[in-house]
């Protein structure tokens, strides 16, 4: 009995481990986004924008702050065909990260943090 | 007519150690999404945890643990079929959708065990959808 309560709690102890594995520590404050990159948040489980404005058929800088510690990402998708040109990594905070994301052609595309579909926006690469 | 007499049992060793498998892989799930944040997945981890719980409450649970068995079970399919659908592919979410494999298998066993597989779960649903008309017709 007293096994079968160590493996209980051995099972638990695994998923909390689990859940802390992916959280990144403080990097410490975000860099000053350079000319030419986007910058986004997170916070509350929502984006503090609703839209981003990259310049088209260059790659850029995407800064992403994650301000919570819960998992987000930045994920780009053309909504013409639903591929998805960039995934950013999926990451706890509160932290942050420099995506470099590849040239994008002139459009309308949507972006979405992949763990919560409901945190979306929409990203324009004139 | 075994389900039945088993449930009056003395639980056995394997018996016990299967249910807290089963309460220990649902909280496992209830923690991980509640640590995922949103409406969403806290509602998600609620009901894992409500389950849970009611895989291991006496009294009235007790008595219909076969429905709180299926309840879990359609919970957790349905729960891996949405991921499937929407869900991010990250490690968290593989270490999840282990976990709640586990606790499928775990839970068709002990439903073998407890309730005599399919056959036995028919015939507790006979039985059930009998009993309000039973009473009912005995008021009248």
């Amino acid at each position: 009995m007293r096994r079968l309560a160590a493996r209980c709690l051995a099972i638990v102890g695994l998923a909390c481990l689990a859940a802390c594995s992916t959280s990144a520590q403080a990097d410490g404050p975000p860099p000053i986004p350079a000319s030419g990159s986007a910058s986004i948040a997170a916070d509350r489980s929502t984006f503090d924008r609703e839209r981003l404005d990259v310049p088209a058929d260059t790659a850029f800088q995407l800064l992403f702050e994650n301000r919570e510690g819960v998992l987000h990402n930045v994920a780009i998708v053309d909504p013409a065909n639903g591929t998805t040109p960039f995934v950013g990594e999926i990451f706890g905070g509160p932290g942050w990260r420099m995506y470099q994301v590849p040239a994008l052609p002139g459009g309308t595309y949507a972006f979405r943090c992949d763990v919560h579909l409901e945190m979306s926006g929409t990203l324009v690469a004139d | 007519m075994t389900a039945g007499l088993r449930s009056a049992e003395q639980p056995r060793a394997m018996d016990v150690a299967i249910r807290c498998a089963i309460i220990g892989a649902a909280l496992a799930t209830s923690l991980i999404h509640a640590s995922l944040g949103g409406a969403l997945f806290t509602m998600n981890a609620a009901g894992y945890a409500v389950l849970a719980v009611a895989m291991a409450a006496p009294g009235p649970f007790a008595a219909e643990r076969w429905l709180v068995r299926l309840a879990l079970l359609g919970f957790t399919a349905a729960t891996i079929g949405g991921w499937l659908l929407f869900g991010a592919r990250f490690e968290l979410a593989y270490i999840d959708k282990v976990i709640e494999i586990v606790l499928i298998v775990l839970l068709i066993v002990e439903l073998w065990r407890q309730d005599g597989g399919p056959s036995g779960i028919a015939r507790r649903a006979r039985h059930l959808a009998r009993r309000p008309v039973a009473s009912g017709s005995a008021r009248a």
